[in-house]
């Protein structure tokens, strides 16, 4: 006896009601329970639906589905940081570096030629109001994924990660407190690193906000082989 | 003295429950099974393992999809799905990476089974 489509239905309700908030994780759980389900019922057809769906749940354990999105999360997250990585690091090869060279010098030039006092606040009020412009886009990232239906967890990570920016900028803030550069910034050296990171900062923060994910459904589209079938 | 090693030992691994040593392997156990069979989806896995060990030793769902997922993310193995009665069934199978690491990871395995079995039941006899 197989399952029928609305209770293939039911068993995608019964993940997304155990914490299962994505459709690729979803989907696999889906085919495991039904396989479970159709098993136990070769052996007896007279046992409920219901009933049956509740022992194959019970083998996944007292932490029900948990370990199964902590470890595709992870997994996912891998994946991500893969893929930023191979777009990031063509900012630091020919001809994408003499941009981020450029960018460099203009903060490293602009600090030569404001006072001692100045320079501190000068970095980090650059900072805060680059990473305001790319903070407000991340947000509008964000609202693209609360529109769709079907949530995959790599377009999750995509169009999501924007908004731990929110973090690291204030972590950042903190760390390059106008007092603390001032020290820093004192020696040329000290400056010209500080322009740098900044600079090297900003692009990667430019790489997950803007360059990825416009290109979301490329990735989905790679990453999920069920993509277009759904 | 070999006598009391192999106590200790024995003792050990019974305290341990045979749970957990598999538990250590189960990434070379899921390597294994898709090497010999190509393609399999995760409850077809669990089952194969069970037939095959005539229920001595169960994969729990809970340890595998976990496991599968890590080994994907590790790049050793490649999914690929497949329409089944009403539902989209994934399956998963090595990659060429996989194929090589399967290779490493049981040449592994046995040598520690060698290991084990010295230990355990040591030959005393010289010639």
């Amino acid at each position: 006896m197989k399952l029928t489509q609305s209770q293939i239905q039911d068993l995608y309700d019964f993940t997304r009601r155990h914490f299962v908030e994505h459709y690729d994780v979803q989907t696999e759980l889906v085919d495991h329970l039904a396989n479970g389900i159709e098993q136990q019922w070769a052996v007896d057809p007279n046992i409920p639906f219901q009933e049956a769906l509740q022992a194959e749940f019970s083998k996944f354990g007292v932490f029900g589905f948990h370990d199964v999105i902590s470890e595709k999360t992870k997994a996912m997250e891998k994946r991500y940081w893969k893929i930023l990585w191979s777009f990031y690091k063509t900012y630091f090869k020919l001809p994408r570096i003499l941009m981020l060279i450029i960018m460099t010098l203009v903060v490293y030039t602009s600090m030569g030629v404001l006072t001692y006092e100045s320079k501190g606040y000068f970095i980090s009020f650059l900072f805060l109001g680059v990473m305001s412009v790319i903070f407000v886009k991340a947000i509008k990232n964000r609202k693209r994924l609360k529109n769709n239906s079907k949530k995959w967890l790599m377009e999750d990570m995509i169009l999501n990660h924007g908004t731990s920016l929110a973090f690291v900028n204030l972590g950042l803030q903190v760390c390059i407190n106008p007092m603390i550069l001032k020290e820093v910034v004192l020696h040329p050296i000290g400056a010209f690193v500080m322009a740098f990171l900044l600079t090297a900062m900003v692009l990667l923060f430019y790489v997950m906000v803007y360059v990825i994910p416009p290109r979301t459904e490329e990735f989905l589209i790679k990453t999920y082989p069920e993509y277009k079938m759904g | 003295m070999h006598k009391k090693i192999m106590y200790i030992l024995r003792k050990y691994l019974n305290s341990m429950g045979n749970s957990k040593l598999y538990k250590g392997s189960l990434n070379t156990i899921i390597l294994k099974l898709l090497e010999e069979q190509g393609k399999m989806y995760g409850y077809e896995i669990t089952q194969k393992v069970k037939e095959l060990t005539k229920g001595e030793l169960k994969i729990t769902e809970g340890a595998l999809y976990p496991a599968l997922h890590k080994l994907e993310a590790e790049g050793l193995l490649d999914v690929e799905v497949a329409k089944v009665d009403n539902r989209i069934r994934k399956y998963y199978k090595l990659t060429k990476k996989g194929v090589k690491e399967t290779g490493d990871r049981l040449s592994e395995l046995e040598d520690f089974i060698r290991s084990m079995q010295q230990l355990v039941n040591p030959k005393w006899n010289i010639s």
